[in-house]
């Protein structure tokens, strides 16, 4: 009865190729992977599986370094250790987000792309270093074949509550935009349209320091970044009772949208569970469905709490 | 054949009224659904989520063309019934007749617009359904375009959080004073303006909204206090109307809505109506929760079943990304119900439940509303939560939780907030002293940081961040609060309310976690003051929050009579005021004129449904109010001087003249009296006043500090000038820094012996720039309180405060 939002495309490759979480170890030293999602890329997977990062090391540990998430539009350029691997398997760029609850680190995402020239999507960070009339700003971004839109972005800067980016920053609140070719930012989003843009996905980076970071993956049909997008609110637990977690936005090319029913999730109740109770990011194969090939749940911390879990699906 | 079920409006109602009927017996009726909107039931509560962005139209569709043909509905969309002929049992739209043995009105409710003059112009739109979302899509496509949004309440709100998503400036307009002001109170709606603004969406609240300007298109709003704000679009928000018009063409039984009896038949036994058209039992409804409640209703009685609808709580939210609010039942005040209040700071958290017998009977939330629906649960069924009050506010899930921090509003400084405005001392240097010297003691830090070592009345604030830092290795001394609503002095609201920026009630109460909704006649008082002193033009006085002789602008007197005291320019009067105060005390019938020891003519006994007309008297003869009641300036008593006495030594009755001028009007912690004499003899007694200035051959001398009441006191030497303007500026100087420093009650002896001379000095009569700076000051405040609040009031004879029946709940002694 429900239209579907997101098309069906079994067969489109993924604008992202890899994705890893990389945690502290025991000592909390360095950081060491936890999950790894390589897809066609099996070789650098295993290239990758010895490594660890110290603060400063590589990308992960450049991003814990400076408290911040960082896009590598050419992993050649040396601050990625993994470079010669990368390249052996066509991977060009790279996005790192960390996940921080206050100060502590919990864990960081790393999402590899490919061929620059192959795909549209968009993975985006914007930054904003919250003084008084300040706005949200380019900070970094991959845009693969978009270029078009890549320039229009570079000159684009948000306004708080305005747009994907401003309206995150803003709320402080995951929002999953189904139309980005209309209003907002006029330019870019007329360019988003031309360039086949539908659904945005803005998630704030807390971090420490006093800047806001929003990350935006935009998606379009022919390469989405997901099949299947889910927004849980988590209500923290206390005094004893345990957190809850509820879905409230989300679209799947098969489902349709999600938001319609209720859904609740508890603590450890699959990887969206997970990252609830531990606070730490998952990429993992979902199992009990062949629909998928991986999915990452990234939790949002607020007060020393996980307020928001996002999952994507592809 | 089947019988003909016509259904007018393909809404939420009648959608979910179809759902119940093919469910019960999908081959009793064939059904027609007419919709005057070009398209079938769709989630109208949803569409905000479409402006936004967030949804698309095709996921917000609850009915859609397979439905309609699975359950054999004939549709006729965008076609509006024009007509009913109850008679014929047709209905009438432009493509012909349809003829009925049911007819279902399920048309819901109109927008309604303000019918100010430019309402017409183009641009200017409803919010109600999907055209009109599209209408404001549109706008929103034009570059750096600007939206104006009448109405804060749900609707108003969630059209300029969307509109703002959208790339568009936006502004509300709410004519109450405060947000959302039928679901929320003044706390609630704080934290949601505050979460508005971070959005820079602005909000205006208080504002009369006098026209909307354009020639063609809108291009402007303009209110009734002359403020412009440029519009490409103006959203009107601000109420809806039940859409009753072809049941009232037809003589179909309407009052506000179109009536119906417990079953939703209307006066006509062939129609039934349900939705927000419909008045039952004298109400209507404006949320979807009942209306599906009807629908199931009206279904059963389709079918010839019996059902009666029972109206429920409601509760509300606002479906705006990231904002957090629900609000149920009746919270507002009353001598009967008691208040739970929780407030949480750092985390913008803010719950209020209302209970009333051992029952909730009201609960407000914002930025943390998982217990809503509990709440809402306890308040439909009654509980009586008695066994539970003490963590009733904490939900469900309370299982001996955490109380709130009482340092947390400390805590919550950044390391930038200057913590002594004396020295310039902010959290951060006083945290780094700590920890890097190992400082425990308050006497550390104010040896090492200079924090404190002033004026001293952030003493406490050092202490707490002291704590803060230490943790348990910091003791604490004990001090007094201000009131039982909050742990923190007196000294240290002030100081906060300075370094938080916070400009109103609710942003002090909320900020720095007051204990109760709205706080006591002891702390809203001296909040007032604190407030209107430092922030005189972006707070605006509540004469709520004043002890009735402010109120009512008259000393109240102890058989409930009121003095009046007409002002005296430095004692000075002519025949004409005495000849005008002589009328107005025949005429009321005053009984005692009596001389004061400021030299002024009370007028004592007045009744209080007689001070309008007195005053207005008075004014008319150029008489203004002498403030006899208030905290603030009293008199100036001035002897002859130079002009009459053979000893004067300077012109002490213009100097006084000149300070009663320049002062009048203006509040201050405590009364504040003056007088000025012209020689050392004193004649005006000018050494027992708050400042007193004997004049000298050599220039002025300017005491401070005295007190003739309860304390004796002579007044303490501040500075001797040569020159009158310097006498002048140090008296202002001196004024300004009693209202920006002193506990609010504190006569100025009773500060000065806090911060001491000294300070004092160094403050007013040494640091030339500060004194022209506290000067500045003053002035700015004098341009919005020097006002005569007589001429205010006269004006308006019936204004409440003036009934008879006043509320005498916080006299106070005349002094
Ligand atoms: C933006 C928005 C947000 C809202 N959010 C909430 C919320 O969060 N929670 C909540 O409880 N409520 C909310 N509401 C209110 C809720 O949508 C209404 O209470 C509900 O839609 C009323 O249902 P109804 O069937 O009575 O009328 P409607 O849904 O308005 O349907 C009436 C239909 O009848 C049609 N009609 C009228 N006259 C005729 C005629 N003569 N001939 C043919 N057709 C006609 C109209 O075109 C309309 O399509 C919101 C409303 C709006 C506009
Ligand atoms: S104070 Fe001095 S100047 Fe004034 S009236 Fe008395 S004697 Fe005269
Ligand atoms: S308070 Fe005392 S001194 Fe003042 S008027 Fe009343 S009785 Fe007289």
């Amino acid at each position: 009865m429900q239209a579907r939002i997101l098309d069906t495309v079994e067969t489109a490759q993924s604008f992202i190729q890899a994705t890893e979480i990389w945690v502290p170890d025991a000592a909390g030293t360095r950081l060491v992977r936890s999950d790894g999602l390589y897809g066609l890329h099996g070789a650098f997977g295993s290239d990758s599986s010895g490594h660890s990062f110290a603060m400063g090391q590589g990308l992960p540990g450049r991003v814990w370094a400076e408290g911040r998430p960082i896009i590598l539009n050419d992993v050649q350029d040396g601050t990625f250790v993994r470079a010669d691997s990368a390249e052996r398997a066509g991977l060009t760029a790279a996005a790192a987000v960390p996940v921080y609850a206050g100060n502590l680190i919990k864990g960081v995402l790393v999402m590899l792309c490919g061929d620059p020239d192959f795909g549209v999507g968009a993975i985006e960070v914007w930054h904003s270093n919250n003084a008084p009339g300040s706005v949200m700003e380019l900070d970094g971004g991959f845009y693969g074949s978009a270029k078009q839109f890549c320039e229009v972005s570079e000159r684009t800067a948000f306004k708080r509550g305005q747009g994907l980016p401003g309206g995150v920053w803003a709320s402080k609140t995951p929002m999953l935009m189904r139309d980005l070719g209309r209003g907002y930012g006029f330019v870019r989003a007329e360019s988003a349209g031309a360039a086949g843009l539908t659904t945005g996905l803005g998630i704030p980076v807390p971090a420490p320091g006093g800047s806001s970071y929003v990350l935006t993956l935009l998606s379009a049909c022919a390469t989405p970044i997901a099949r299947r997008y889910e927004l849980w609110d988590v209500v923290p637990g206390r005094g004893g009772q345990k957190a809850i977690g509820a879905l409230v936005d989300g679209l799947c090319d098969i489902d349709g949208p999600l938001w319609g029913t209720e859904r609740r999730i508890q603590p450890w109740q699959g990887p969206v569970g997970r990252a609830m109770a531990t606070g730490v990011p998952v990429a993992e194969v979902p199992s009990g469905t062949h629909r998928y090939e991986g999915m990452v749940a990234l939790p949002v911390h607020a007060h020393g709490e996980v307020t928001h879990v996002v999952a994507w699906f592809f | 054949m089947k019988e003909q079920l016509v259904v007018v409006g393909a809404g939420m109602a009648s959608g979910r009224a179809l759902e119940h009927l093919f469910e019960s017996d999908p081959d009793r009726y064939e059904v027609t659904l007419i919709n005057a909107e070009p398209r079938g039931n769709y989630n109208r509560l949803m569409l905000s989520p479409v402006l936004s962005g967030e949804k698309t139209y095709e996921e917000i569709v609850t009915h859609d063309d397979d439905w309609y043909g699975e359950n054999h509905v004939t549709t006729l969309f965008g076609h509006a019934v024009t007509r009913i002929d109850r008679d014929r049992r047709i209905v009438v739209t432009k493509s012909g007749e349809t003829a009925y043995d049911k007819l279902l009105l399920a048309t819901g409710s109109a927008p309604f617009m303000l019918p100010l003059p430019g309402a017409d112009l183009e641009g200017v739109m409803p919010y109600r359904d999907l055209d009109d979302v599209n209408r404001m899509l549109d706008a929103a496509e034009m570059n750096e375009s600007k939206a104006v949004v009448i109405g804060g309440g749900l609707l108003g709100l969630e059209a300029a959080a969307g509109l703002r998503l959208r790339g568009m400036d936006v502004v509300v307009l709410h004519v109450m004073g405060h947000l959302m002001d039928r679901q929320l109170d003044a706390s609630a709606a704080y934290l949601l303006q505050k979460d508005l603004e971070r959005r820079d969406i602005k909000v205006h609240c208080k504002a009369n909204t006098k026209a909307i300007l354009g020639s063609n298109r809108v291009e402007a709003v303009l209110l009734e206090d002359g403020t412009v704000y440029p519009a490409d679009i103006v959203v009107m928000a601000v109420g809806i109307r039940p859409e009753t018009r072809i049941a009232r063409d037809a003589g179909i039984e309407i009052g506000r809505g179109i009536i119906v009896d417990d079953a939703m038949r209307t006066s006509d036994p062939h129609i039934l109506s349900i939705g927000e058209c419909v008045e039952h039992q004298g109400m209507v409804y404006g949320l979807v929760a009942p209306l599906y409640d009807q629908a199931k209703v009206v279904a059963k009685t389709l079918l010839d079943e019996e059902a009666a609808f029972k109206p429920v709580e409601l509760s509300t939210k606002l479906k705006v990304t990231g904002v957090d609010l629900f609000s149920a039942g009746d919270f507002a005040e009353g001598d009967d119900r008691e208040d739970i209040v929780f407030r949480d700071p750092g985390r913008g958290v803010y719950k209020r439940l209302v209970l009333k017998d051992n029952r909730i009977i009201g609960a407000v939330m914002y930025g943390d509303t998982a217990d809503g629906a509990w709440f809402l649960s306890n308040i439909k069924d009654g509980t009586d939560v008695s066994g539970m009050r003490d963590t009733l506010i904490f939900g469900p899930a309370f299982a001996g939780g955490a109380q709130m921090d009482p340092m947390a509003a400390v805590a919550a400084l950044p390391d930038e907030a200057e913590i002594c405005g004396c020295n310039g001392v902010c959290k951060g240097k006083i945290v780094e002293a700590i920890t890097a010297g190992g400082l425990t003691t308050l006497d550390q830090v104010k040896a090492v940081t200079k924090a404190s070592t002033s004026c001293g009345t952030c003493t406490g604030l050092v202490e707490q961040v002291l704590a803060v830092t230490l943790g348990d290795d910091f003791v604490m001394p004990t001090v007094k609060p201000i009131c039982p609503c909050s742990d923190l002095t007196h000294e240290d609201v002030r100081r906060l309310i300075k370094a938080r920026e916070l400009k109103s009630m609710p942003a002090v109460m909320q900020e720095l976690g007051w204990k109760t909704s709205c706080g006591c006649h002891v702390c809203r008082p001296a909040l007032n003051f604190y407030l209107l002193a430092d922030w005189p033009l972006e707070y605006g006085d509540d004469s709520q929050s004043r002890f009735i002789n402010e109120r009512a602008h008259a000393n109240i007197q102890k058989d409930g009579t009121f003095s009046v005291v007409p002002r005296m320019w430095g004692g000075v009067t002519n025949p004409r005021e005495l000849r005008a105060i002589a009328d107005a005390a025949e005429k009321y019938d005053v009984p005692m004129v009596k001389m004061t020891g400021g030299q002024r003519v009370d007028l004592l006994g007045v009744k209080k449904e007689d001070l309008p007309a007195m005053w207005a008297d008075l004014n008319a003869a150029g008489l203004v109010s002498g403030h006899a009641y208030s905290k603030g300036l009293r008199t100036v008593k001035t002897c002859v001087g130079t002009d009459f006495c053979r000893f004067g030594t300077q012109d002490s009755t213009g100097l006084g003249i000149k300070l009663e001028k320049r002062l009048w009007g203006s509040w201050s912690p405590h009364k504040i009296k003056l007088a000025v004499s012209g020689c050392p003899r004193n004649c005006a007694e000018a050494t027992c006043k708050d400042i007193g200035i004997v004049c000298v051959d050599s220039g002025y001398q300017i005491g401070v500090g005295g007190a003739a009441g309860m304390d004796l006191k002579e007044v303490e030497p501040l500075a001797s000038v040569p020159s009158e303007q310097e006498a002048i500026d140090i008296t202002v100087a001196f004024v300004q820094l009693y209202r920006e420093n002193a506990k609010y009650l504190d006569r100025a002896y009773k500060w000065i012996a806090k911060v001491g001379l000294e300070w004092v000095k160094e403050q007013v009569v040494d640091d030339l720039g500060n004194r022209a700076a506290l000067v500045a000051r003053f002035d700015l405040s004098q341009s919005v309180y020097q006002v005569d609040p007589w001429a205010e009031r006269a004006s308006t004879a019936a204004h409440p405060e003036f009934t008879p029946l006043a509320d005498f709940s916080m006299p106070e002694a005349a002094q």
